[in-house]
């Protein structure tokens, strides 16, 4: 019954992982925890916190789950839906307090973008400690004794992550390619499987192009996304491929008609241009090639570096190196950043910085204030009042 | 990594929200908000909770008190902050970003009355036992508690009609918005279950829209 419910939940959502969908906040007992057990805090997006609880499964612990407005921890923290606000009114609200002799709260390591562990502490008391990326990690985690491995801190793009994406994607673009319906009734069972088979080809082999489509902001990408030729070029080229052995197999059918060539150009163009607007953006592990942080990179000012290394703590994509004897961190591996800003926001010296191309700086301040919205906008969602 | 989250392609933008409430609550909330704001009287301490773009709080102040007005939406405490300017309030209204589990920094018996407009139906249970203990605690003795918010109305028959008409508005509000509330359920006992007496209750005809004012007992020392 249990595991029936998890299937479940896990084929909805991710059929639908477009939308939110939230559960029940506030505090959940694992197993039979005492005073001294571990609290998690995760956001309340279903299947994120079906997924905690599974891991957790065997474990004592206290399970915290914050207001992230449905939606999973990266995305939310990321773009102001999960706040500081929502972390500290947990804490203060469940009585957690009242529970545990200790004041450490364990929190999701992708949370690290919007959540500041210097706030938390100075409005609750509760220390924050970065746990690991995965919630399949957190036993590990807790039994080396909150330490990370480079594996634990880590994103990775798993070819279950990659199924996952490609049905995240195949499914609401089936929905809409039922709109040809009444122009093209014969053609609609066709087009739904040609999406299914697209996003399957892309996501299921993106390990063997991925090399070739890095959007390091070389300024190649500038311009209206259609013209974006980096990655967008190779699709283009599989597309031609699939119209070729289209028109080569009707011809020896015998059944070729420009109609139909036209009908199936343009629906197939659609389907691989809405599946190819963002796709390094649908891979954690890539920046997106939509937002203008893509513009961005990051940059180190060396003489405020202090080596505290939460930025090697937080970092997804295991860009830093932290020389524990010059007390300095460097930016070892800068091309496998993905823009998310975390090591920004958590530098406790604001030694971290994005730069554009031009030269010019996003100070580490307009990285916290400023949350990312969909189009990739840096907006307001938290500013102290009164400030203009 | 990319942030996906189309059902909120457009931003929650306050205008947005001011509209969606309006659809939600068919209109009432203006008169709702005078008719409380007469219980607030010249000189007094009030505090809004959720004050978000200063409705409540700008009635509070125009009667003379001194208001604190939170709320954890920095883009709404901006517009705030600017009508409160324009009405040249400045000098009598604090806008402050904090949510309802910082009231345990405020001081105990410090308040005249504590305002809440449509703020405990976007509270979790947990936050709304929590608010109204700390209300509790920084009222006078004596000082009021006055609530406008969505309730659950009781009774079959009512909870029906309601959600006949509340679920396509709700849709609408969600599609225009991407905001929505949960309607609170039996909020005069929770708010008595917290040590105040309720004075005067007002339900809209289907019992899915009350106007609360309550008071902390004289003789109470906390």
């Amino acid at each position: 019954m249990k595991h029936l419910k998890f299937f479940l939940i896990t084929v909805v959502q991710t059929l639908l992982r477009v939308l939110p969908f939230p559960c029940k906040t506030g505090l959940a007992k694992i197993g039979n925890p005492g005073r001294n057990a571990p609290v998690l805090l995760t956001g309340n997006f279903r299947l994120t916190v079906e997924r905690v609880r599974r891991a957790l499964e065997g474990i004592d612990a206290y399970l915290l789950v914050a207001n992230s407005g449905g939606v999973n921890v990266w995305c939310a923290a990321t773009g102001g839906h999960l706040t500081n606000h929502d972390v500290v009114s947990v804490l203060k609200t469940s009585g957690i307090e009242n529970l545990v002799n200790h004041r450490q709260v364990i929190l999701p390591q992708l949370a690290a973008t919007g959540i500041e562990g210097k706030i938390i502490h100075k409005k609750t008391g509760w220390k924050v400690v970065w746990g690991p990326v995965y919630a399949t990690s957190i036993p590990r985690f807790l039994s080396r004794g909150l330490e990370k491995t480079v594996e634990m801190r880590t994103v990775s793009f798993s070819w279950p992550q990659r199924l996952e994406m490609a049905v995240a994607w195949a499914f609401p673009i089936s929905v809409l390619s039922l709109l040809v319906f009444p122009f093209w009734r014969e053609g609609v069972l066709p087009l739904v499987g040609f999406v299914w088979g697209w996003a399957f080809l892309i996501f299921l082999s993106f390990p063997l192009y991925q090399e070739r489509i890095g959007t390091t902001g070389t300024g190649k990408n500038i311009g209206f996304i259609f013209f974006n030729f980096g990655e967008r070029g190779l699709l283009l080229f599989l597309w031609v491929l699939f119209m070729l052995s289209l028109v080569g197999y009707t011809t020896l059918a015998g059944d070729f008609s420009w109609a139909l060539a036209f009908r199936w150009g343009l629906s197939s163009l659609i389907v691989v241009l809405i599946l190819g607007l963002d796709l390094t953006g649908s891979t954690p592990v890539h920046k997106s090639g939509l937002h203008e942080d893509r513009l961005l990179s990051i940059a180190l000012y060396a003489e405020r570096c202090e080596g505290a290394s939460f930025c090697e703590q937080v970092c997804p994509t295991d860009v830093f190196e932290v020389d524990y004897d010059r007390q300095l961190a460097s930016l070892c591996r800068a091309e496998q950043c993905v823009q998310c800003g975390a090591c920004i926001v958590q530098c406790p010296f604001d030694a971290l910085y994005f730069r554009s191309l031009m030269g010019d700086v996003v100070a580490p301040d307009t990285v916290r204030r400023f949350k990312l919205n969909l189009l990739g906008n840096r907006k307001v969602a938290s500013r102290p009042a009164g400030t203009e | 990594m990319s942030t996906y989250v189309l059902m909120r392609i457009l931003e929650s933008a306050p205008r947005r929200y001011e509209l969606g409430i309006r659809l939600l609550t068919l209109g009432r909330l203006e008169k709702t908000y005078d008719r409380l704001a007469n219980h607030i009287e010249r000189g007094q301490q009030v505090l809004d909770l959720g004050c978000g773009m200063g409705a409540l709080t700008l009635h509070a102040a125009e009667r003379g008190a001194k208001v604190k007005g939170i709320d954890i939406n920095a883009q709404m405490l901006e517009i705030a902050g600017q009508r409160v300017r324009e009405a040249g309030l400045m000098e009598t209204v604090d806008l402050v970003e904090m949510g309802v589990a910082e009231l345990d920094g405020e001081e105990a018996q410090h308040y005249d009355a504590v305002m809440s407009g449509l703020c405990f139906s976007e509270l979790s249970e947990d936050e709304l036992t929590y608010t109204l203990k700390e209300v509790t605690r920084i009222l006078q003795p004596g000082g009021l508690l006055l609530i406008a918010d969505e309730i659950k109305p009781q009774g079959l028959v009512k909870r029906l009609i309601h959600s006949l008409i509340r679920v396509p508005l709700a849709a609408l509000t969600y599609v225009i918005t991407q905001q929505t509330t949960h309607p609170t359920s039996n909020l005069s006992e929770r708010v008595t279950d917290a040590g105040l007496s309720i004075v005067s209750a007002h339900l809209s005809p289907l019992g899915s829209f009350g106007e609360f004012v309550a008071q902390k007992p004289a003789g109470a020392s906390s």
